[in-house]
């Protein structure tokens, strides 16, 4: 589930909204967790209390619910909040393991266990590095992920057998399933990762082709 | 009160403002009337399916954004059998269908196969996509390719017969006469620049195609100065598009020479662009006691 947003102030007025996972929701309240990597996310990172912020959504699909499995969730860069919060929604019913992977040391949030390219915290490699034992050790029987397209495309390499759930990050236009802009080879056709996504079932996924 | 109110060859429109093919679809009418709009112009369809272009196919520059979606389509027969009948059930403002070809012949082909469905008010030739290799803007950019087929298109239908052409060719009013001569009832001007955006720092093309189509706000300008140029040189009318956001970018464009636009990028920072242009254009002009037909190619 995500939400396509921006700031409301007069300098984004004809730039495109931006889509933005849920990274909490409760009590009518929703949060997001969001990453300066240009000027839209930066007018975000700007708003001040009282601020207009406008927002379209919910939009997409979401993870599936799941009662007594062994899950090990696995994010990369701004592939965190959406599995972060999914730790919280499946906690109560399964046993949920998230490991989580970045840079440095600045694109590291709480997790279970950390790596980061540079080795400034956490364990130094890729996030992928260890999947094959943690799956062996803890007898995970189902893989979510959400991150960059060459992490979700190494796990998936790593996974296959397992039930394996990719919530899939794409440059988008609309948001709403006109503009295809989003579109990803699925099965024997292209989806969308706004309307039909943005999780997918990953060996329906024509990696290769991304 | 100022009706807004307007003609596009053989159809009458009861609002200016329209779509843009290929930027719209029916799930905005959850977030507005359709009446809003005068006219709803479908995705371009082509006979076969297409695909459409790999991944990534989009990127937002500095002003307005790049595209590369290849003209994805179900096919006509797919179309006609699963999209056709829920757009006629939906809407209530007239159906204008997008289509293309990649041959005179197969324009026609898609034409015939159209022409005995009911319900549809009219067509838009996409003679200018710059995102496919033989359809598109190989048939917009040659005078004679298109006197031809828009001859051989009018001879079978007397449902409006909309030209959209690219400004990407040397001479637009040269290709907008010709479609003219050759029967169009109306042109739409124009589809997307050429564009292209590079990652700076490792060289790598921000969408999978290196060149492809450039919409919004940066190309009003050159939008705005075709759309005059052509309205000196024909005399059936023009659906204006090309960076359109807001109604005094509406407003210039009537001046221009534009019986009516078409939103399309618009939609990506505003969903409710629509809406916002066409109660504002309906307030400026009752304001100011005018009517469209009192701007209508009068710029100066």
């Amino acid at each position: 589930m995500f939400f396509e947003i921006k700031a409301g102030s007069p300098s984004q007025a004809r730039r495109l909204f931006k889509p933005v996972s849920v990274f909490e929701a409760h009590d009518g309240e929703i949060a997001f967790l969001i990453k300066v990597v240009g000027p839209g996310t930066q007018a975000l990172a700007d708003l001040k209390r009282g601020d207009p912020l406008l927002l379209t959504g919910p939009l997409g699909n979401s993870f599936l619910e799941l009662q007594g499995k062994k899950v090990l969730l696995v994010s990369g860069g701004i592939g965190y909040p959406p599995l972060a919060w999914l730790k919280q929604v499946l906690e109560p019913e399964n046993k949920v393991i998230h490991i989580h992977g970045g840079a440095c040391v600045t694109d590291v949030f709480p997790c279970d266990r950390a790596y980061t390219l540079d080795g400034s915290f956490g364990i130094q490699g890729l996030v992928t590095r260890d999947v094959r034992e943690i799956i062996k050790a803890e007898n995970i029987d189902t893989v979510c992920s959400c991150g960059p397209i060459p992490m979700l495309k190494a796990l998936q390499s790593c996974v296959s057998g397992l039930l394996h759930y990719a919530s899939l990050e794409a440059y988008m236009a609309c948001g709403l399933g006109a503009c295809h802009g989003c579109a990803v080879p699925v099965g024997e056709g292209w989806q969308r990762v706004c309307k039909e996504g943005p999780v997918f079932e990953a060996s329906a996924i024509r990696w290769e082709e991304l | 009160m100022k009706s807004l109110a307007t003609s596009l060859g053989r159809l009458r429109l009861k609002s200016p403002v329209t779509v843009a093919s290929g930027t719209f679809d029916p799930d905005y009418f959850e977030l507005f009337d359709q009446d809003v709009l005068g006219a709803y112009t479908t995705k371009t369809i082509t006979l076969a399916p297409k695909a459409g272009n790999p991944h990534p196919r989009l990127y937002e520059t500095e002003a307005g954004l790049l595209n590369s979606i290849g003209l994805q389509n179900p096919g006509l027969k797919a179309w006609l059998n699963e999209d056709l009948p829920s757009l006629l059930d939906l809407l209530r403002i007239p159906l204008i269908v997008s289509f293309s070809g990649s041959s005179e012949d197969e324009f026609l082909r898609i034409l015939e196969g159209l022409e005995v469905q009911d319900g549809i008010a009219g067509y838009e030739v996409n003679v200018s996509c710059p995102n496919v290799a033989r359809e598109g803007i190989a048939f917009g950019a040659d005078p004679d390719v298109v006197f031809s087929l828009a001859s051989r298109l009018s001879a079978i239908t007397q449902r409006e017969l909309i030209f959209k052409f690219s400004p990407n060719v040397t001479n637009i009013a040269c290709i907008a006469q010709a479609a003219e001569s050759g029967g169009a009832s109306s042109l739409a001007l124009i589809n997307t620049l050429y564009g292209s955006a590079i990652d700076w720092k490792t060289g790598r093309f921000r969408i999978s195609s290196p060149v492809c189509g450039y919409s919004g706000i940066g190309i009003k300008p050159v939008a705005l100065a075709l759309c005059h140029k052509v309205a000196q040189m024909v005399t059936i009318p023009i659906l204006a598009l090309g960076g359109i956001h807001n109604w005094r970018d509406a407003l210039e464009f009537f001046w221009a020479g534009a019986s009516a636009i078409a939103l399309g990028t618009a939609f990506y920072s505003d969903p409710l662009a629509a809406v916002k242009l066409r109660d504002s254009l309906e307030k400026h002009l009752r304001e100011n006691d005018l009517s469209l037909s009192d701007i209508i190619g009068k710029a100066r």
